[in-house]
């Protein structure tokens, strides 16, 4: 197989975007192009959830690669549930790595605020099973309360640990302009305070507002290439170095210990291994934290901490940018956002801009091996990607 | 007429499904892929719960709690509570009832009470 090397990279803000979903898919498109220094692709894969649903568009990847003039290149709509991105990702690597294709553009779009974000919920717990979960009014923020609830129980998590979650992702937005939100939020505010309550209700108990990511529309970009193209483009070699992927049961109530992920377990194992490195060599993550549970229980799972000591790491400030291992520097789904198909590619994006050295403020210092977690449904598919720079 | 949510027991290793599959996740017999059905036991415990505010908009209400409950025998169902002050490990039981209106369409699932 051949090696995949990142050569451009683009995004657009993750926020309420009041452009069509084909221009949300295009701009980031558009400075990927020009980050590579190229003006043709052989194939575009676009990322997304809800196009038909929500907007009403199907065929997605067909109008993008037209409004973008890059046809006669081949073209498809990845669907993989919030993992749809780093999905696509993967059918970049493999279109690549197998000889089919030099030149393969990802694109991540998702525009979920053209509905309201009830809507938008009801529109992302379709994921669940229709009969067991659905039908009773579970959303994901339902699964994920419940998940929370026994993760808490079993390994003494406390709202407190949530609370720090959300306030270091929020931080770490703060330096990033394309993020949501810019919200410099404070344990104070959101828990201890009188206004806490108000400022922070809950949601789906015993998970309230800050534990929660927000609904978003967005966009990101990243083109994938070979080793000899990249010798032409002068661009720092970024290597999508390992690839896993794992399901698990559709119905949370089905998993033989409902607190384990074992998806994450075994798609962080096979990305780890296929680029040949193991989980204490990772210098910068981005891990799914729709949840901020799920950035606990994700470090675990994908073997950075312990199991049961996420939350300790996080107390440590092991965590932080300037800690030993950053986990969010971009804000994180809590933070920067959740356009859901798109969100994989937005998780790579800011690693590969953490490896070339570009993310300024919160630049990871000395950054050359980074991850991403990208979790789709409630942990029942799972796509772990492992990026190296090399010298 | 009691109403059950039903259980699917593989005809060949006695395996029992809840939701249903297609093929036994235990033998992955796929010759015969048959299976019996079994009405799921209506008691057991709370295993965790959440109290959703703002639920989606089928339901006219404020807030939804919602469980996973171990029933005897060991097979687990997700389902609503019709209980005051949920406790993780309490003894409940369920009823089978309309769960769910969309237009036109009721659904039914397991509701549970404290017992
Ligand atoms: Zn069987």
């Amino acid at each position: 197989m051949r090696e995949v090397y990142v050569a451009g990279i683009g995004i657009t803000s993750f926020s309420r975007l009041e452009y069509p979903l084909v221009e949300i898919a295009a701009y980031p498109a558009l400075m990927a192009l020009r980050d590579a220094g190229i003006k043709k692709v052989d194939q575009v894969y676009v990322a997304n959830m809800g196009s038909g649903r929500i907007n009403g568009q199907t065929g997605l990847a067909s109008a993008v690669v037209d409004h973008l003039s890059l046809t006669p290149a081949a073209a498809e709509t990845i669907e993989n549930g919030p993992a749809s991105g780093a999905s696509a990702i993967k059918q970049g690597y493999m279109a690549i790595a197998s000889g089919m294709y030099n030149t393969v553009m990802v694109i991540g779009a998702e525009r979920m605020r053209e509905v309201n974000p009830l809507e938008a919920t009801d529109f992302v717990a379709t994921l669940t099973h229709p009969l067991a979960e659905y039908i009773y009014g579970i959303t994901l923020p339902s699964l994920a309360g419940m998940f929370a609830r026994m993760y808490m129980d079993k390994y003494g998590v406390t709202s407190r640990h949530l609370a720090m979650v959300a306030v270091k992702n929020h931080k770490n937005a703060l330096d990033n302009f394309y993020a949501h939100l810019h919200e410099d939020i404070t344990i104070e505010g959101i828990l201890d305070s009188p206004e806490a309550s108000t400022n922070n209700p809950f949601v789906a108990d015993p998970l309230r507002f800050y534990d929660v990511c927000p609904v978003s529309d967005g966009g990101a970009c990243i083109i994938l290439t070979t080793a000899e193209n990249m010798k032409k483009l002068n661009k720092p070699m970024i290597k999508l170095a390992g690839i896993g992927q794992a399901t698990d049961t559709h119905c949370v109530h089905e998993r033989n210990d409902p607190t384990d992920l074992l998806a994450v377990r075994e798609a962080a194992r096979q990305s780890f291994a296929m680029a040949k490195i193991k989980p204490e060599n990772v210098d910068v993550a981005e891990l799914h934290d729709a949840f901020t549970i799920l950035e606990i229980a994700e470090s675990e799972e994908v073997g950075f901490f312990k199991k049961g000591e996420g939350h300790k790491a996080l107390e440590k400030g092991l965590t932080k940018i300037g800690g030993k291992l950053p986990i969010n520097p971009s804000g994180g789904l809590k933070a920067k956002g959740h356009p859901v198909g798109a969100t994989g590619v937005g998780q790579a994006h800011e690693i590969v801009l953490q490896l070339r050295g570009g993310a300024a403020k919160r630049q990871v210092k000395n950054a050359k091996i980074g991850f991403t977690c990208n979790f789709g449904g409630f942990g029942n598919n799972v796509v772990c990607l492992t990026f190296i720079k090399e010298n | 007429m009691e109403l059950n949510i039903y259980a699917y027991k593989c005809k060949r290793c006695g395996q029992l499904h809840y939701p249903y599959k297609t093929i036994c996740k235990k033998c992955g017999d796929n010759d015969h892929n048959e299976f019996d059905i079994v009405a799921l036991p209506k008691n057991g415990k709370l295993l965790t719960y959440t109290i959703l505010y703002n639920p989606p908009s089928d339901f006219e209400v404020a807030a939804l709690c919602l469980g996973i409950v171990e029933l005897e025998g060991g097979m687990r169902i997700t389902g609503q509570l019709d209980i005051k002050n949920p406790k993780t490990g309490m003894k409940v039981a369920g009823k089978v009832e309309v769960v769910r209106i969309d237009g036109y369409n009721k659904h039914l699932g397991m509701v549970f009470y404290q017992e």
